[in-house]
């Protein structure tokens, strides 16, 4: 495997093609080892290896695919070893902080103000926030998963709802459409990561953060505590029963087996619930009440003891482009670029106006859960504390409070 | 217990047993609508879920879990019976010994991985199956051990020391008099052995690549970010359940035949 | 001897070593590349750590309570599996099926049989008007224990099988001819003679049962609140998700430290290697 001696300024020299914005041909070449989570984004990627095979063939996409745990346990095995094992990862957001500052990741300012064209400022605001630590730009986007609302459109016209905009609405339209077999919302209070993605939303709504600007937290409000009653009341009235440790699995399947009406979940389920079953269609997207949603997203990383950064470096360039990811969003991957969630050819070939249009809005106002060292672990700190307090072992105020503490801990750890 | 009385209680123990695997089966055979309705009888089958496993390579994996556990078994057989025979014999170390086998026994898998990795890597076995099969042989060389030191003290050295007052070598007199006499045990020991390595989810999800994955981490597998994707993992585990169901009904015999012989003496 | 002493070295030792050193640093995986000695500060920690001890808690509660669970029961199919004429050989083999089926598979079976909308068994119990929240916050512990038991009371079974086949006749014969009741029999000649195959099998099990995790891992993920906070599953959050591999590895320590502590009394009062049968 030999680097060409012209790669070493690497980043696409003047002789960039235009219209893609794409890194040089000739710059980059030999192996590139990706690993990536196995998710149907992941298929869309790899379904479009052979038109980058075609623009640089060079270069020798190999990509492994594995599921979350397995993958995250992986990347943080090859982390300790002193052979570089992958020469591009994908990078959740709560690990951003924590890579970068321990020297993970490679800075990609310079590679990305090199690409003419490339637009960085597309990519929607908060992503691009993620990816940036103390000032230097660590990742580019590749997905999002930010939360939104998921109900039955057809349910909601014949009650005569609208959808919510603030906790109350959400309050009374559970509670009205929870009859007969079906639960006026499926949640998923699961210990730990689970429920604090889903808490989030609330705690938005109620008009509460969760860190201030100087990333101290800023849980122990009055907002949290109407919010996480909120979730406690919604809970007890309209949830599936014995539902306590429901996670992403049951309260899908709750739903599209006409056993709950709505769920706040990733953008992205709309499509997938409305291709196929009973209840194919009869899905919508609207905003989470007020307007302000949990974030999350995966971004492409390169790590600093990667083999081949121009071969990585070309093929995230190339894909994160504004026409390929026009194609991989057309081919059904989450957006991550505004111009792409506003082309109207993206509406007619993908999934219509109104899903794009509505992920745009969302994006807009979308804030991760945790921004900062040991995310991970303050996550789940708090995200213990809610579950308890759903389980009735601890009050509201005592949750919130120990919550705020034992995140304010983990973060000055 | 009379008659009644007992077959009921087996009736009992059956079903309970047999409620899972029905679900399993009827849940392998179900489309992706149907299985949000996990407890309906009333559906029409599909096989989708059997081609989706065998697309996904579960076979492979399962022929994997195969060789690593039968590698494993071999190398703790060899390496633990013999000894297990100095133990036995030469009470080496003491109570100690055998006691400090049991130990790593109980060394969590979470800890236990990470040097192994780190080992795996700079002697560039990353991925291969050695790794994999020495991280089973942390759980299941020590059980072996154990095991055939029960059949060893069960066998008088009266056998051996006649044999060697007829001439034979310390070595040759446990190969023709004493094996023989512990090979039900040793045949134990192997069916136990390989069953652990058989279901062993944590070394196997670290440790193994894409071309290496056991079966349990293929099930595992099914267990995505986007849910469980219940019918093909039912298909899996059905595939991982069979062939054992079938290899135990010929082996229970021996294996409770191997254990009684020996095994539980102390 | 060599042989042997060379394998365990080089695959126990070493690692064994290695998580000992980590122990003793403040090793994070994605800290910065050199760990700093720390001594015994890990462990110091952990005894401020609420959380470890009521995962120690909760996990001492499983295993007593899984095994003693599986024993009784062991004991009871086993002995009835002895005296089962018809289709001997297919009900052994089914019955022992459960331990061969990967742990995380069964808890992933579980979590959706038990699941309150999509799972069969909540299905039947509405049936009869029962409603009960299994991994609601009284009953997920009970319900873990039950997944336990679903899959390693075979493996009691197998031993306890075994040592009830390899029973010396003569106990009993004269037992029944002094005219002693079927409990009488049981309590002064069936169990004493079955000490030794009790002693390991508990042994064993419990041994495995305090590593207890697919199951917590498959389902509740340690909810709701801490009820099902298990040892081996925040060693794993630990390491794994919060990358804090140096104080995952004190914590191992620490269990192995109780466990040996446990097992030396068990092992002493069933298993002197003195007493012959």
């Amino acid at each position: 495997m030999t680097l060409t001696l012209a790669a070493c300024g690497g980043d696409g020299d003047g002789s960039t093609n235009a219209s893609t914005g794409s890194a040089d041909a000739g710059a980059a070449s030999g192996t590139v080892r990706v690993i990536m989570e196995e998710v149907p984004d992941t298929d869309i990627v790899k379904e479009m290896l052979p038109a980058f095979q075609q623009a640089h063939p060079d270069v020798d996409v190999q990509i492994e695919a594995l599921p979350y745990d397995q993958m995250r346990d992986r990347i943080v095995s090859s982390f300790l070893a002193s052979d570089p094992t992958y020469d591009l990862i994908v990078v959740d957001n709560p690990w951003m902080h924590d890579f970068a500052q321990a020297g993970f990741l490679e800075p990609l300012d310079d590679r990305i103000a090199a690409i003419d064209g490339y637009d960085h400022e597309d990519f929607s605001q908060p992503l691009r926030d993620i990816a940036s630590v103390d000032g230097t730009t660590y990742a580019v986007p590749f997905y999002n998963y930010a939360l939104a609302l998921v109900y039955r459109k057809d349910l909601y016209e014949k009650a005569g709802l609208e959808p919510p905009t603030s906790l109350e609405e959400l309050k009374a339209a559970a509670a009205e459409l929870n009859e007969g077999g079906r639960a006026g919302i499926a949640m998923q209070p699961q210990k730990g990561y689970k429920i604090f993605e889903e808490w989030a939303n609330y705690l938005f709504a109620a008009g509460g953060k969760i860190q201030n600007d100087d990333g101290s937290i800023a849980l122990d409000s009055p907002e949290a505590r109407e919010a996480l009653q909120a979730y406690i009341d919604i809970y007890r009235e309209s949830a599936p029963k014995n539902s306590l440790n429901w996670a992403f699995d049951e309260a899908i399947r709750s739903v599209s087996a006409d056993k709950a009406s709505q769920l706040i979940s990733y953008n992205w389920t709309l499509p997938t619930l409305n291709a196929e079953g009973d209840q194919a269609g009869n899905f919508a997207l609207a905003e989470v009440p007020g307007g302000k949603a949990a974030l999350g997203a995966w971004f492409w990383g390169i790590p600093a003891n990667s083999a081949n950064k121009d071969g990585a470096w070309a093929f995230v360039s190339w894909l994160t482009d504004k026409a390929q990811e026009k194609e991989r969003v057309i081919a059904g991957g989450a957006p991550v670029r505004d111009s792409v969630m506003q082309d109207e050819e993206v509406w007619e070939q993908g999934f219509g106006e109104e899903y794009y249009t509505t992920v745009a809005r969302i994006l807009e106002d979308a804030a991760p859960l945790a921004n900062g060292p040991n995310a991970e672990e303050m996550i789940n700190v708090v995200g213990e504390q809610l579950n308890a307090a759903v389980a009735g072992q601890t009050s509201v105020d005592e949750a919130i409070s120990t919550a705020a503490q034992r995140a304010q801990e983990t973060l000055d750890k | 217990m009379t008659p009644w009385l007992r077959r009921a209680f087996l009736l009992l123990a059956a079903v309970a047993v047999a409620f899972p695997y029905a679900w399993v089966v009827l849940a392998s055979l179900k489309d992706r609508q149907a299985l949000n309705d996990p407890a309906s009888l009333g559906f029409s089958p599909t096989l989708d879920n059997w081609r989706e496993i065998v697309d996904g390579g579960v076979l492979e994996s399962a022929l994997i879990s195969v060789v690593v556990g039968t590698v494993t078994v071999a190398v703790a057989l060899v390496a633990g019976t013999l000894g297990a025979y100095a133990i036995s014999r030469y009470r080496t170390g003491g109570s100690a010994t055998r006691f400090g086998i049991l130990i790593s026994q109980l060394m969590p898998p979470a800890v236990l991985v990470v040097p192994l990795f780190l080992i795996a890597f700079d002697l560039h076995l990353r991925d291969t199956v050695i790794v994999i099969v020495a991280a089973h042989l942390t759980f299941v060389l020590p059980v072996v051990t154990w095991f055939m030191i029960g059949f060893f003290d069960a066998v008088p050295r009266a056998y051996e020391e006649q044999a060697m007052v007829d001439g034979h070598s310390r070595f040759s007199a446990f190969r023709t008099v004493v094996l023989p006499q512990v090979l039900p045990g040793l045949g134990a020991a192997a069916i136990f052995a390989f069953v652990l390595s058989w279901n062993d989810l944590f070394f196997g999800l670290i440790l193994a690549g894409g071309n290496t994955r056991t079966l349990p981490v293929a099930i595992a597998s099914y267990n995505t970010f986007r849910g469980v994707e219940l019918g093909a993992m039912s298909a899996a585990i059905l595939v991982s359940v069979v062939p054992v169901l079938i290899a135990s009904f010929y082996v229970q015999r021996r294996l409770v035949r191997g254990i009684s012989a020996g095994g539980l003496k102390y | 001897m060599v042989p042997l002493g060379l394998l365990l070295g080089v695959i126990v030792a070493y690692p064994l070593g290695y998580s000992l050193w980590l122990s003793l640093t403040d090793r994070r995986i994605v800290g910065s590349k050199d760990a700093t000695f720390v001594g015994l500060d890990q462990y110091a920690g952990l005894l401020d750590n609420a959380a470890y001890g009521v995962a120690m808690r909760n996990t001492i509660v499983f295993v007593v309570v899984a095994v003693t669970l599986e024993l009784v029961l062991g004991l009871a199919l086993a002995m009835a599996l002895q005296r089962q004429r018809r289709a001997r050989d297919l009900t052994r083999a089914f019955l022992l099926t459960p331990m061969f089926v990967t742990p995380i598979a069964v808890g992933l079976m579980f979590r959706f049989l038990l699941n309150e909308q999509l799972g069969a068994i909540p299905a039947i119990l509405d049936n009869v008007g029962l409603d009960i929240d299994f991994f609601g916050p009284t009953l997920a512990l009970p319900t873990i224990i039950a997944i336990d038991v679903w899959q390693w009371t075979p493996f009691m079974v197998l031993l306890l099988l075994a040592g009830l086949e390899s029973l010396p006749r003569q106990p009993f014969e004269a037992a029944r001819v002094d005219g002693a009741s079927a409990w009488m029999t049981f309590r002064r000649v069936t169990l004493p003679l079955l000490k030794p195959a009790i002693g390991i099998a508990v042994l064993l099990r419990a041994l495995d049962a305090f590593k207890v995790f697919e199951y917590v891992f498959a389902t509740t993920r340690g909810g709701p609140g801490d009820a099902t906070e298990t040892i081996q599953y925040q060693i794993y959050r630990t390491g794994f998700q919060f990358f804090r591999i140096g104080e995952a590895a004190a914590m191992a320590f620490v269990l192995i430290a109780v466990v040996l502590v446990l097992a030396t009394i068990l092992y002493r009062r069933f298993l002197r290697p003195e007493a012959s049968a």
